[in-house]
């Protein structure tokens, strides 16, 4: 006799995220994608529509980071000193669908580069490459409020994913990008409640939960990435059991997490790159819909995985 | 013995103390209040004082900043006083409470209080004593009782109970009657009372532990001054109720906070520290005193002799009591949490060294556990929650709130520690349900003019319990603050930023009776976030340990000294209270006070307040797993799950 499958059947659904804008919506990239929209838990293709693949950003910066292991820097070499070449070489090179820049120069303990100076190099950037760009602030609340809606307003019309907008900072960047069509991160401690808030906040802002993305905050391998794990699965099933203030894709910080684990620093060795390919697959089952990375070795073994899992 | 005096700034008062007293000690025993969240176990950091003459011992603490070192200042709980002392309080180590209105350990005030008793449910009049009137028949040859079975078979007939002939010893005993008996004290005056009194007497009776004791035999007429006391022993707010107890009328209620509020605002602060070195005398004398100001201030002015003050019912939480009656709580606290006494029997007051008449009685109301006290089981009394048919729940709104839940068949109670925001301490402006209150808000959308109303229509001086609720949904609706509690507001002659924060201004100072503007801070708000969210979850997961949803719950009583008046859907609005219809809503204002002065005026009562304190399951929240997982949920207005206040259409 033929076993019966239960099948659960969900009500909610997740949002889905547009990140770029093609020349015929104003904007000026080659392509965009698209996050988020599922209708069923991760891999179950049975139970309802999981209509886009989880994504992979290249992680770049605007100056040349000093804290990368040797391992994941020799690998970009001397490009880590020029961000265009960097940024070139991530989409010619490993073929990246979606850059995603870390302004960390602009922190005031590292470079303190003014919201001007940044705002023309996005403006710069984009007209460099022509994949669809995500945008992070410094962390910092008092500088991320001038840099980003400066940012913001060179990017308009590029439909960029921007952030992080935290529960305490968050209006001026929501109010910004609000007014120049982006995308907004949502970051959030680990915390569903706060992850919900969050978004109610924003939303009450006039930004519309379809433009929002999670950053749920994980921790690599090792490192707390159960608990990441199972605060998305909670959002993911409060999601689709029909929470709408809650349906926003993830973005997960998979290459910032991975690489800062000691092992991943072992010298001549393939480890890190191992610790990010596991942090990633391990986040891919948990939700994940955009992952940024770091090291083009294990996104290229994380793109072969997507691709398995998902055919 | 050496002693030296200490002297505070800026309230320039003194103290004379001995050796090796803390300064923390030395400033309570002269009244000025210093902050001290941990009870003085050197934890908090918040007792920091200045010494600016004389000399000290102290214990190294990590509390404090090398610079703080330098510039003289120390920990006033771990300091030793060894010399003449002048010490500078900074402003900031000031109780929060005292800095707001400076009067508020001064005086008790007159409260307004509402109270809703329920109409099928009034208990016979016997009050917990009575006062009887007696011509006795001059003994001669044929009668030849002695004084005291006289007076025994006086009273009988009084109270139409057969009479007794039995005249030996001084229990006489008839069967199905309550034994009366009486102390040597009576006795021994008994034979020149009678007669210098030409045999008429008024005997004062007590219900004292299932027999009936001669309280107190006076000469002549009294009866017409029969007069006792109710009174809530609340961690923050004391309240009290002067009665006649011959008509039931309540001639006056009043509010005082509770003294001990200087040893830690909270239970658990107080058990610690009744541990110190008479820590527990401290805390007894502090909320006798409180207790003994406000009956000689009421009895004052409604002209009643403290003499005719006969007895006392005291309703509070296990805690309260305990301190009351100067029992070491100590085992509160500790694991398996148990108290030394949920029933007391009914002792003289002048035990708890409360001054009415010295052989008056006290009566304290059961209670349930430790940490569900007899507030609960008064409150549930007086709600008669007991006596529903459909499933009801009692929320008592207050530093520790308490929920019951249940009908006539079961009620389970838990105690939620909430803080004493809802009573108007630990927030800038709050203050009492008392004249000058303000408890009603509207926020104008298009300008932000607010009008709001007073507590006897008068010029405002703060904010009571149900000012914050309304004002704080009316902020809400008129988007000056964000759902997670932050001020949204940019640029508004209303908004200001201090060192503390941003505040904004509900009354300002040229309309309010006050000497500031009356602001509500970003600070005041998180306060009042986590109480309510403290009171929403513990409902939420009562309810969901029965099995029950939020929907089932057919009656919901509120209670808390809120005044007159509890704006119930502002109460939802910001997620105090769960969205249910209406109706479903009573306000009962001070429900254990009610509940009190119904033990006072009936032995029925007392009865099925007994009753309900044994039927009464306790129910520990922090043994839940989700009770966490709902309160972080709840720290949001009204929820992070809007979908539970679907009537609010947010």
């Amino acid at each position: 006799m033929a076993v019966q499958l239960m099948q659960e059947m969900w009500q909610g659904e997740i949002s889905t995220v547009t990140i770029g804008a093609v020349k015929e919506e104003g904007g000026s990239r080659a392509y965009s994608i698209k996050i988020g929209g599922e209708q069923s838990l991760p891999c179950l293709f049975k139970e309802g529509a999981i209509p886009n693949k989880p994504e992979i950003a290249f992680e770049i910066w605007d100056i040349a980071p000093n804290d990368w292991p040797s391992e994941l820097s020799k690998e970009y070499g001397h490009a880590l000193n020029d961000p265009f070449l960097w940024a070139e070489k991530c989409v010619k090179e490993y073929k990246a669908r979606s850059l995603c820049v870390r302004l960390q120069g602009a922190h005031p303990d590292s470079g303190d580069k003014g919201p001007g100076e940044e705002a023309a190099f996005i403006r710069q950037l984009l007209d460099k490459v022509n994949v669809p760009l995500i945008i992070l602030g410094t962390g910092d609340d008092t500088k991320d409020n001038l840099l980003l809606p400066a940012c913001s307003e060179a990017a308009k019309g590029e439909r960029c994913l921007i952030g992080s907008a935290v529960q305490d900072n968050y209006k001026t960047i929501a109010v910004s990008l609000l007014a120049d069509g982006h995308n907004i991160i949502a970051e959030s401690p680990i915390d569903i409640n706060i992850a919900k808030q969050l978004n109610i906040l924003i939303s009450d802002m006039g930004l519309p939960l379809e433009r929002i993305v999670i950053n749920p905050t994980i921790g690599a391998l090792g490192y707390g990435l159960e608990y990441a794990y199972s605060i998305m699965e909670r959002a993911r099933l409060a999601a689709l059991s029909g929470d709408k203030t809650v349906a926003s894709p993830f973005v997960c910080f998979v290459g910032q997490e991975a690489w800062r684990a000691k092992e991943a620093k072992v010298e001549d060795s393939r480890q890190g790159v191992m610790w990010e390919v596991l942090t990633a697959t391990a986040l891919i089952q948990a939700g994940a819909d955009l992952l940024v990375m770091r090291h083009p070795l294990a996104i290229e073994k994380v793109n072969k995985y997507i691709d398995k899992l998902c055919s | 013995m050496n002693k030296f005096k200490v002297t505070f700034y800026p309230d320039n008062k003194s103290v004379e103390v001995i050796k090796d007293t803390t300064i923390l000690s030395a400033a309570i025993s002269c009244q000025v209040f210093i902050n001290s969240a941990c009870g003085g176990d050197g934890v908090c950091g918040k007792c920091k004082v200045i010494v600016k003459k004389g000399s000290v011992v102290t214990v190294p603490t990590g509390a404090l900043t090398p610079e703080e070192k330098k510039k003289h200042v120390y920990l006033a709980c771990l300091t030793t006083i060894h010399s003449d002392l002048e010490v500078d309080i900074p402003p900031e180590s000031k109780m929060e409470i005292d800095a707001g209105l400076k009067d508020i350990y001064a005086n008790s005030e007159e409260v307004e209080s509402e109270e809703v008793v329920s109409s099928d449910k009034i208990f016979k009049h016997s009050p917990l004593s009575t006062k009887l009137y007696l011509e006795l028949p001059k003994p001669d040859l044929n009668d030849s009782l002695s004084d005291l079975d006289r007076l025994y078979r006086a009273i009988n007939k009084a109270q139409g109970l057969p009479r007794t002939t039995e005249s030996h010893g001084a229990k006489p005993v008839v069967r199905g009657l309550p034994p009366i008996q009486t102390s040597m004290a009576n006795i021994r005056q008994l034979g020149e009372l009678l007669r210098d009194s030409d045999w008429k007497v008024t005997a004062t009776l007590g219900k004292r532990n299932n027999s009936i004791e001669i309280i107190l035999v006076e000469p002549g007429d009294t009866s017409a001054k029969n007069f006792g006391f109710s009174f809530d022993i609340g961690t923050t707010t004391i309240s009290g109720q002067l009665v006649n107890l011959n008509n039931n009328q309540v001639l006056g209620t009043k509010a005082a906070y509770n003294k001990q509020a200087s040893f830690g605002s909270d239970v658990i602060t107080r058990i610690i520290y009744a541990k110190e070195e008479e820590g527990l005398e401290k805390l007894h004398n502090a909320v006798s005193e409180t207790i003994n100001h406000m009956i000689k201030e009421l009895a004052s002015e409604y002209n009643v002799d403290l003499n005719d003050v006969t007895c006392i019912v005291c309703t509070g939480n296990t805690t309260m009591i305990h301190l009351l009656l100067r029992i070491d709580p100590t085992y509160i606290r500790r694991e398996p949490y148990v108290p030394t006494a949920n029933f007391i029997p009914v002792l003289r007051a002048t035990e708890a060294e409360i001054n009415i008449n010295p052989r008056g009685l006290l009566y304290c109301v059961p209670g349930v556990s430790s940490y569900v006290g007899g507030d609960t089981t008064s409150g549930v009394l007086s709600s008669a929650l007991y006596k529903e048919k459909d499933l009801s729940i009692l929320i008592d709104i207050g530093t520790n709130g308490e929920i019951a839940l249940g009908n006539q068949d079961f009620i389970v109670a838990s105690a939620a520690s909430a803080g004493p925001a809802f009573e108007g301490s630990g927030v800038v402006c709050g203050m009492r349900a008392s004249s000058g209150a303000i408890q009603k808000v509207k926020i104008n959308h298009k300008d932000l003019s607010v009008s709001y109303d007073t507590i006897g229509n008068v010029k405002p001086r703060g904010i009571c319990g149900s000012g914050y609720i309304s004002l704080i949904s009316e902020m809400l609706s008129a988007g000056v603050i964000d759902k997670s509690g932050k001020i949204k507001l940019e640029n508004n002659k209303r908004l200001r930023t201090t060192d503390t924060g941003r505040e904004f201004i509900a009354a300002f100072k040229e309309e309010s009776d006050s000497t500031r503007d009356v602001v509500i801070t970003e600070a005041d708000i998180e306060n009042l976030k986590r109480a309510k969210a403290a009171i929403y979850s513990a409902t939420a997961i009562l309810i969901k340990h029965i099995d029950f949803k939020i929907s089932d719950v057919k009656k919901i009583f509120i209670a808390g000294g809120f005044g007159t008046s509890l704006d119930i859907e502002s109460a939802i609005k910001i997620g105090l209270l769960p969205d249910l219809e209406r109706k479903r809503f009573s306000f009962i204002g001070n429900s254990a006070l009610a509940g009190a002065r119904e033990i006072l005026l009936s032995s029925q009562a007392v009865k099925e307040a007994e009753n309900i304190a044994r039927k009464i399951t306790y129910f520990e929240l922090s043994t839940d797993s989700g009770y966490m997982d709902e309160y972080m949920a709840a720290l949001f207005f009204p929820h992070t799950d809007l979908l539970r206040f679907p009537s609010l259409k947010i």
